[in-house]
């Protein structure tokens, strides 16, 4: 089965004044249908950027990202909006600009596909998946982080999309609040087949990723497979009966 | 970290026969590398230094189980489990003694040391010169690489174990020893990309400077 996401040869770079500041050197990666992927890496790494090339925030000054096959640079603008809002989903930290209640927040994209009712509708059951159903009816500034992170996962699957891209949703929550956001994500790979590309910069949040790659120094690098120790192999045991011992005695 | 007081604290935490102490230990700091041996090896020191006490369990049967110390203490903890003619099985398990648990308090409330860093390739970085940075830059990304192969077979041992239960003592326990093991190269890999990072630029600008010069 082909990869949903693909990024290939991908370099980037910023300036900074006068010097340029490379940030990403071809940098390849694939992500599959239910596979949670993630991208470990030091504050300044890059991270963001590569999530962002993945969406085509920004565009490459390298290489090609493509996703289900379609060059992200050859879509149009129309094309490229329809993608977000069906396909893609961009988890966003920063939570509403105005004072919703957390269920508006969550159905506010669906209102442009679907009806008011089926919209909240979907809302509902992604609130419950997250597990934040509770808070349907607060605001943004009344939930901790770790509820925060939690609605942001709801907007971001409201849609359904096949491919999810989330920077680094485990930042301020303690461990107990980070455990629970990850075993999500990973659930939302292995259960709902959800591409996960998720973007941290530290190691612990990355345990229940299917896969790992590191960034930095612009080098993206996968994590090596350990040797596989050979099983070994065992002689057939040798039964000798009580009755024929017994016999031979 | 000797195998003797993890050991102690476990024995302390629950008693038990060796192998399942083994497993415990085993779970509980997969990283340290403890061979099965040490925990042997490590309850005979203990049970010298009178800091645990072996007992005999009696498999539960007819009479229910039974406790009774071990008057004397043979070294054959290889063999835990041993049959007595005309009885069931029996196994010894180890229990900590009031002095045991005084030694690990001692241990566990003591303030701990922090080793300084004296490994190869932190020297090497110290005492390089500018001609050999290929080299050095060569060394750093392989020592990246075997970081990251590391914490590959962290996340592999810890694949296999069920996720721990954070809203559980035992679970958090696990969770927080994790998190120590891959902070660690969590730490140690940001270390090197940057010391990489450095040497890569470092390198750059002194091939052109040099450049400039056999030019001028």
């Amino acid at each position: 089965m082909g990869a949903l996401l693909s990024l290939q040869g991908i370099g980037k770079s910023y300036w900074r004044g006068d010097s340029e500041v490379r940030v990403l050197t071809d940098v390849s990666l694939e992500v599959h249908a239910g596979q949670f992927l993630a991208v470990w890496g030091p504050r300044g790494s890059g991270k963001t950027t590569l999530l962002k090339l993945s969406a085509r925030l920004e565009y490459p000054d390298s290489g090609c990202v493509s996703f289900e096959g379609t060059d992200l640079a050859q879509l149009s603008e129309a094309g490229h909006a329809r993608l977000m809002l069906e396909r893609i989903g961009w988890v966003r930290r920063s939570g509403p600009k105005s004072d919703l209640r957390m269920l508006d927040y969550v159905a506010l994209p669906l209102l442009a596909e679907h009806g008011r009712r089926e919209a909240y509708a979907r809302a509902t059951a992604a609130m419950e998946r997250v597990g934040v159903a509770t808070h349907a009816g607060q605001h943004w500034s009344s939930l901790c982080d770790g509820e925060r992170a939690l609605v942001s996962i709801a907007h971001g699957i409201a849609r359904e999309p096949r491919l999810l891209l989330i920077d680094d949703p485990t930042a301020n929550l303690d461990v107990l609040e980070r455990e629970r956001v990850t075993e999500l994500l990973r659930s939302l790979a292995d259960d709902a087949a959800i591409a996960v590309l998720m973007a941290v910069p530290d190691m612990p949040a990355t345990m229940r990723a299917h896969q790992l790659a590191s960034l930095g120094g612009g080098r993206l690098v996968f994590v090596p497979e350990p040797p596989q120790r050979p099983e070994p192999e065992l002689e057939p045991a040798k039964v000798i009966s009580l009755r024929s011992r017994q016999q031979s005695a | 970290m000797s195998a003797k007081i993890a050991v102690l604290g476990l024995v302390i935490e629950e008693p038990g026969p060796p192998h399942r102490l083994t497993a415990k230990l085993r779970q509980r700091l997969a990283s340290a590398e403890f061979v099965d041996s040490n925990v042997y090896s490590a309850l005979a020191r203990l049970e010298r230094d009178g800091l645990v006490r072996a007992v005999e369990r009696r498999a539960p049967g007819k009479g229910g189980a039974r406790l009774a110390a071990v008057p004397d203490v043979d070294p054959g903890l290889r063999t835990p489990v041993r049959r007595t003619p005309g009885s069931r099985t029996e196994s010894r398990v180890f229990e900590a003694t009031p002095a045991g648990v005084q030694r690990f308090e001692e241990w566990l409330l003591g303030s701990s040391s922090a080793p300084p860093l004296r490994d190869e390739l932190h020297m090497k970085v110290a005492l390089c010169q500018p001609h050999n940075l290929p080299r050095l830059i060569e060394l750093v990304y392989g020592q990246e690489l075997v970081c990251l192969g590391r914490v590959q077979e962290l996340r592999r041992v810890f694949e296999r174990m069920q996720p721990p239960a954070p809203n559980r003592w035992s679970g958090l326990v696990l969770v927080h020893v994790r998190d120590a093991e891959l902070s660690f190269w969590d730490a140690r890999l940001t270390w090197l990309q940057g010391v990489r990072e450095s040497l890569e630029r470092m390198h750059t600008a002194y091939g052109t400077a040099r450049q400039r010069y056999s030019e001028a």
